[in-house]
């Protein structure tokens, strides 16, 4: 029972429109891993997060055995909304119309979850003030309400600068080594994910590779995952061209 | 000045509008915030435009109380939108476009059939100076639902209208919200158009949150904000229509457009700062 898998995906294909965006896309994760998954935009990356948060309907299985805490990618609201963050919080940890109020028990655990992701000051900021990074700080801690052991993170870093990205995979990292949580972070850029991550899913419809990340991102798997465009620095593949 | 005030309740048949506009000033202050942020107002205008089909069938079909066809119509015209909205590839405000077109020209077309028009007045501009202490039952009926709605599923509806995957994402059930939402709307909207009439209710349902957003900072702030603007118009329309003998619904929404002018000039000294996104 120990080593069940958090989750398991078992010929996982999802089409839309006639389209296959998935298709046959098996793999499992166990505990305390930080995953990659990357792929080229449009291959399915979101999609296939969005079939195991069950958000799209698929064919195959998917076996999930955690609860799951999920960020979004760059979320678009409405910023004129006059919202503070402890209310955004609060929507979903209280039965109480926030309207009402905020009450204590609940303004502490929100205070809490802001302290895990070092953004506790933004408690009385405004939803529609936030920077880039400091809104995903928030989805980061709205999503860890749960005490998730699967964090499914989607680009998570798309307009953040690069400092903020690397403050953030750090709170990220956090989450897998202090918590023992499973972290998939969606991305199509690889130099973000090879210093951190210990594991990596390539995904272009089909799942091209899976595996240890520095077994993985070798140029070769690279350039077949991202396709021939990036091949010209394999240079052993030069006895192809003749 | 407080004359105003106690020149109205010298007459005991001003009570029972009194207490109606109360109620519906209510009903609408608590549900504008849901209105604006979802983006429904186009809907609720849709839902009023609609009851005008069951009002005019009514007056034809010389039933009884030609209300319960209205609020019927209302009802039925925003679950066939709901139902809709599930299956179309169409946006929102294009597939309320169809419907109220369709509903509106409907009423017309029965109100051909009746005889100079009777009524058709009162329905568009309110018969708030008729309103009686059966129609007073009615309005508590609507601002208890709206309550109601407000403290059962406010939060949800505020996820919804913050981003509607993210509230998908946390496992909240949106189609059956949207649906809720639009159900409920659409009966406190046909409820309300007998007593503030077609045109006004859609303002009133839209100004005290409008008005409110400009000043809050918080959804604090926006609910209570939204609450006191449409009572405050509510009591200051019916009491200076009276004084001026002026009708009382479109006096209610001049004093709601002059709020939110106000509210726009605050804007820049009370209004919290927008990101660029």
């Amino acid at each position: 029972m120990a080593n069940e898998p958090l989750i398991k995906c078992e010929h996982v294909t999802v089409s839309a429109s006639g389209k296959k965006l998935v298709e046959d896309v098996s793999f499992e994760l166990g505990a305390g891993k930080f995953v990659a998954l990357i792929g080229p935009n449009g291959a399915g990356k979101t999609t296939l997060l969005r079939a195991i948060l069950g958000l799209v309907p698929y064919d195959g299985k998917i076996t999930i055995n955690a609860r799951i805490g999920y960020v979004p990618q760059r979320l678009q609201y409405d910023r004129t909304l006059p919202m503070t963050v402890l209310e955004f919080m609060a929507l979903t940890l209280q039965k109480r119309p926030v309207a009402f109020g905020v009450p204590a028990r609940v303004k502490r655990r929100v205070l809490e979850l802001l302290d895990t992701v070092g953004a506790s000051k933004l408690a009385r900021a405004n939803l529609g003030g936030l920077s880039g990074g400091e809104l995903q700080r928030v989805m980061l801690a709205s999503a860890l309400q749960d005490s998730p052991q699967l964090l499914l993170l989607d680009e998570p870093a798309a307009g953040v600068d690069i400092e903020g990205e690397a403050t953030f995979n750090e709170l990220i990292l956090k989450q897998v080594r202090e918590r023992g949580a499973t972290v998939v972070l969606v991305s199509h850029d690889l130099s973000v994910v090879s210093d951190i991550t210990d594991r990596v899913i390539c995904l272009n419809r089909v799942l091209k590779c899976e595996g240890d990340a520095h077994d993985l991102l070798t140029a070769e798997t690279i350039a077949e995952v991202f396709g021939g465009g990036k091949a010209v620095y394999g240079h052993h593949h030069h006895h192809h061209h003749h | 000045m407080f004359d105003i005030i106690t020149n109205y309740f010298t007459l005991d048949w001003q009570i029972p509008i009194l207490l109606s506009v109360i109620c519906v000033s209510l009903a609408s202050g608590v549900l504008s915030p849901i209105v604006v942020s979802s983006r429904m107002a186009f809907f609720s205008d849709a839902v009023a435009h609609s009851t005008l089909a069951g009002v005019a069938l009514g007056l034809l079909l010389a039933v009884d109380h030609p209300a319960t066809l209205m609020i019927g119509f209302g009802v039925i015209v925003a679950l066939l939108i709901a139902t809709l909205r599930q299956f179309t590839t169409l946006s929102f405000d294009t597939l309320l476009g169809v419907a109220m077109a369709g509903s509106l020209a409907a009423g017309v077309l029965l109100y051909h059939h009746v005889k100079g028009y009777a009524g058709l007045h009162g329905y568009l501009f309110g018969q708030v100076s008729l309103l009686a202490w059966t129609d007073f039952y009615v309005m508590l009926f609507n601002a208890s639902l709206a309550v109601l709605m407000v403290l059962l599923f406010g939060n949800r509806f505020l996820m919804l209208a913050v981003s509607r995957p993210l509230a998908q994402a946390r496992g909240l059930s949106v189609a059956r919200y949207e649906f809720l939402l639009i159900i409920l709307l659409g009966l406190v909207v046909s409820l309300s158009v007998r007593a503030v009439g077609l045109l006004l209710v859609n303002a009133l349902l839209i100004v005290p949150a409008a008005a409110s957003r400009n000043v809050a900072r918080s959804v604090r702030g926006m609910f209570w904000g939204s609450v006191i603007v449409a009572l405050v118009s509510g009591l200051i329309g019916l009491f200076g229509a009276d004084y001026l003998s002026l009708p009382p619904g479109p006096a209610i929404v001049v004093v709601a457009v002059v709020l939110f002018l106000g509210s726009q000039a605050l804007r820049p000294v009370f209004g919290h700062q927008v990101a660029e996104a």
